[in-house]
């Protein structure tokens, strides 16, 4: 009898859970498919040289709004490197920072924090990678950005570079500062499983060598969990890269380049533009064709990056499998 | 100490009671540098989450009131005319119910074909990786696929038909569609998670009372991992909750919920509107935002729908008894 | 058995009946019955003049229809309704030779742009060649402003480059040159360059007159005449430009009505009149 209310054979189940599967996959290669055709007149008119620098970035994307209707072929060409440089920038900042950070706090959380301050680390990096990005955007542009403007920037400073850029306080520093505070999380959590993963008795082996607990901790589990490490910081850079909303709230939103040659504390103060915020900036225009190329190639280079990003994580935690450390 | 015995628990520090641990006073002072350095950053990240809470909540009860909550949003000049944030809190509910929805049967039927089924062996590495690249994927580039989507003539009835033909592409349909695609990924990994830690002997007894395999999932396998699955739902619901790059680009940011038309449910589905991310967004200095204070209620508002879905997580996990060796459940 | 095959039929037809329903009311265009909608977008110096005039007609002709307005600049509303996105386009520049071909202006008022400093700065004039010269980033300091009360760096606040009041200006008042980039702070609103130059005492930046007179800024006057509704309806003031209304060819149908209401009626010229100047 239980064989009425279960009417479906099993082939025809296997079927149909394939077919919703390949679905799924279809959607991704539908998204892969849609925004490369989306993005190619940008990639037919310029080749490669659109992530490169020349031209005035402002003046080219100003030239694609105002030509609407059939651009001419000219209105499609761009040269993005301040987006590009922007976006390397605080990336690579974000990740060293972070590392080092994440790398120190997980030493604390799993060596030298007493249980009940364990206890309560675990809850407090899961918060802090829930926050909403909007919030963190709302505390930069509210709180952050009016004490760096007002407080930190001084009259000196802003005078120094008058015939460049005008220092707001909305920069650099602050979007590295968040940036750091929103990827710190996602490496602990990896750190920490693998370093509590990693092979107990080869530091019991150090400390009775006679190492003390803390560097038999740096000298030898540190340096087995290096591919987690490395996982870690792969998979927070792809984080890192598509984070549109908050950067664009405390960045100053203008297409410059900082730069070091105005002194390293200066260097900190300027405004950018990444290529996720500047979708986010211009994502009105989206009606004129040459600025939806425009839009839609730097989507498809975020796109790729990402994924050249997950496949290294996923190539750099192959051998920890070798550790038993779960990734 | 074990030095002779090869041990591979997982490690706590080495607490033996023989032996004294060495005091950090004795130490060289790079090894006491880099134990300073470990405490700061690990107090350094306890208290910059205190301060974002206690800030946040600090402004949040400073400008929130209770009645704010239920009061639709206004267009004014002065803070006190802008009313309150009910629109965007039905937005935001309508956005999870769509995203989850669509998210939910998708997720459980992809996890369960691959731990189950997966022949043949290329498609479930196929599905895997796709899940695994639209994790990756930023919410803005998801944003930019759902425009491309939803502005072709197809799915014109999904949103709303101008004047010469062209089509918005933004309403509660096309949000919710890529909301679903964020929603995917974890609700995908808790559920095959939790089907592959389902111990072999319960398909096996299942098998041998004769079921089929479609059955032994329906009846046994799916009911053993339900709070696997409630755990990813309840990610789902956070990670949907914050995403604001979708909202902007594809919800059509109109500050009060515009159905597209007459009919009741399916022109709410077609039309615009607005969630909590997108209202602080707005109202903040970035959007059009002479509004910092109903910004700040707002953000408290998220702020503890996010913390209460993380307290959720951490019950449900907490409440997942140890199968036991018999039923294994 | 045959029972409950039957029923399982019948409640898969009934499913497939149902969500066939569902699709065909949604793929139903909006028919005549429901009220048709007018999609605007465009300038956010007109924004407000608009969404007034919409609530009144609204309040008038109850049921007629249904107004949708966005903002985003005078550029992307030429572009939108180019592209048919939307039925009209807000626009508060004149008519470019780079705007796309069979766009139709219809003017509907007049404002005029004001240069803005925050309260703090008591600048009470400046000569043409002052506003050039501090615009294009030729002067950049306070203290080479005779008259400004701020001291320290000349903080310019512009408009991005999809603003219509950015065209006017450059054209207007800055016998157009162009505002000098990237040095100047780029805003995407009226608004939002309304409260930067509210909040940096060393700010400077231009708004139409109706925005400057809404919050705590200083006005300064330009060649000794004085920014408001009076020396803009008199014809005196400079910097005198033009909404307009613009459709993909002559407009038609309600969208024509509308129009026509805005050029002609009493009730709109008093909403006009009450910040910006009837187009008489």
């Amino acid at each position: 009898m239980s064989r009425l209310r279960d009417p479906w054979p099993d082939h025809r189940a296997e079927r149909l859970l394939g077919a919703v599967s390949l679905l799924v996959g279809a959607c991704v290669i539908a998204m892969i498919v849609f925004v490369g055709v989306r993005a190619w007149p940008i990639f037919e008119h310029n080749g490669l040289s659109w992530l490169g620098p020349g031209g005035n970035l402002e003046t080219q994307i100003a030239n694609m709004q105002a030509t609407s209707v059939n651009p001419p072929a000219s209105a499609y060409h761009l040269n993005a490197w301040p987006l590009v440089y922007g976006t390397l920038l605080t990336t690579s900042i974000a990740i060293v920072l972070g590392t080092v950070i994440a790398v120190l706090s997980s030493i604390f959380i799993v060596e030298l924090a007493p249980a009940r301050l364990r206890k309560l680390a675990i809850p407090v990096i899961r918060l802090l990678a829930s926050v909403p990005s909007v919030v963190y955007g709302l505390i930069g542009v509210l709180v952050l950005v009016p004490f760096v403007g007002n407080h930190l920037v001084t009259a000196s400073e802003k005078n120094s570079v008058q015939n460049f850029v005008e220092l707001t306080g909305a920069g650099l520093g602050v979007v590295v500062v968040i940036l750091t505070v929103m990827i710190t999380p996602i490496m602990i959590a990896l750190i920490c499983e693998a370093l509590m993963a990693a092979p107990a008795s080869w530091r019991e082996g150090a400390v009775a060598l006679g190492l003390n607990p803390l560097r038999a901790v740096l000298a030898v589990t540190l340096r087995a969990i290096r591919p987690a490490i490395a996982a870690a910081a792969v998979l927070a850079a792809a984080r890192a890269l598509g984070e549109a909303v908050m950067i664009q709230m405390v960045s100053g939103g203008s297409s410059y380049t900082p730069n070091f040659s105005h002194g390293a504390l200066i260097f900190f103060y300027e405004p950018l533009r990444t290529l996720a915020s500047a979708i986010v900036d211009y994502h009105e225009g989206l009606g004129a064709p040459a600025l939806r190329a425009t839009l839609y190639a730097f989507g498809a280079l975020l796109l790729f990056s990402a994924f050249v990003l997950s496949i290294a994580g996923y190539l750099i935690k192959l051998p920890l499998r070798r550790y038993q450390v779960r990734g | 100490m074990s030095v002779y015995a090869p041990q591979l628990e997982t490690g706590s520090p080495p607490t033996s009671k023989r032996g004294r641990r060495s005091s950090p006073w004795t130490w060289r002072w790079r090894d006491r540098l880099v134990l300073a350095c470990a405490w700061t950053a690990g107090l350094g990240l306890c208290a910059i989450a205190a301060a974002i809470v206690l800030y946040m909540g600090y402004r949040g009860i400073e400008y929130l009131r209770p009645g704010l909550l239920f009061t639709r949003p206004a267009i004014g000049q002065s803070q006190s005319q802008t009313g309150g944030i009910l629109d965007p809190l039905i937005g935001t509910a309508l956005l999870t119910l769509i995203g989850i929805g669509l998210a939910f049967p998708l997720a459980v039927a992809c996890a369960v074909w691959i731990a189950e089924y997966g022949r043949p062996s290329w498609l479930a590495r196929v599905v895997e990786s796709s899940i695994e690249i639209v994790a990756g994927t930023p919410d803005i580039v998801l944003a930019l696929f759902g425009l491309s989507i939803f502005q072709l003539g197809l799915f014109a009835p999904l949103s709303f038909r101008a004047e010469g033909g062209g089509v918005y592409g933004r309403s509660f349909v096309a949000a919710g569609a890529m909301m679903s695609l964020i929603a995917l990924p974890p609700l995908f990994a808790a559920t095959r998670d939790g089907l592959q830690a389902v111990p072999e002997h319960m398909r096996e007894a299942a098998f041998a009372l004769g079921k089929t395999r479609i059955a032994t999932i329906r009846r046994v396998l799916l009911g053993s991992v339900r709070s696997n699955i409630a755990t990813g739902v309840t990610l789902g619901v956070s990670r949907i909750i914050g995403d604001t790059a979708i909202v902007l680009l594809l919800l059509g940011e109109t500050l009060h919920i515009e159905t597209q038309g007459p009919v009741p449910v399916v022109d709410l589905l077609r039309g615009t509107g607005s969630t909590l991310t997108s209202y602080v967004y707005d109202n903040s200095p970035a959007g059009e935002g002479a509004a910092p204070q109903k910004a700040y209620a707002a953000a408290f508002v998220l702020l503890v729908f996010v913390l209460g879905l993380n307290l959720l997580v951490e019950r449900i996990g907490r409440s997942r008894p140890a199968p036991s060796p018999l039923t294994g459940r | 058995m045959n029972r409950n095959r039957r029923l399982t039929r019948l409640r898969s037809l009934a499913l497939a009946g149902a969500s066939a329903g569902v699709l065909g009311v949604a793929a139903a265009p909006t028919t005549a019955l429901a009220t048709p909608t007018i999609s605007i977008s465009g300038a956010t110096a007109s924004y407000p003049l608009v969404s007034l005039l919409a609530a009144k007609y609204v309040k008038l002709k109850p049921h007629s229809v249904k107004f949708k307005i966005t903002q985003g600049g005078a550029q992307i509303g030429i572009n939108d309704v180019a592209s048919s996105r939307v039925s009209i386009g807000d626009v508060s520049r004149d008519p470019l030779p780079s705007d796309p071909k069979g766009l139709v202006f219809y003017p509907v008022a007049k404002y005029g742009i004001c240069v803005v400093t925050s309260s703090a700065n008591t600048l009470s004039n400046l000569t043409p060649a002052q506003v050039v010269s501090i615009f294009t980033g030729k002067t950049r300091n306070w203290s080479q402003v005779p008259g400004a009360t701020a001291s320290g760096t000349i903080d310019l606040i512009s408009r991005t480059s999809v603003a219509g009041v950015l065209t006017s200006f450059q054209t207007l008042l800055l016998e157009g040159k162009k505002v000098t980039e990237p040095l100047a702070h780029e805003r995407p609103s009226e608004g939002l360059l309304r409260t930067e130059v509210e909040t940096d005492p060393n700010a400077i930046g231009f708004l139409s007159n109706y925005q400057a007179g809404l919050g705590k800024l200083n006005t300064v006057a330009y060649n000794g005449e004085t920014c408001n509704r009076a020396t803009v309806q008199a014809g005196q003031y400079a910097g005198i430009a033009r909404f307009y209304e613009v459709t993909r060819g002559p407009a038609q149908g309600f969208v024509a009505s509308f129009i026509s209401w805005i050029t002609k009626s009493a009730a709109a010229r008093k909403i006009i009149s009450s910040q910006w100047v009837p187009v008489t």
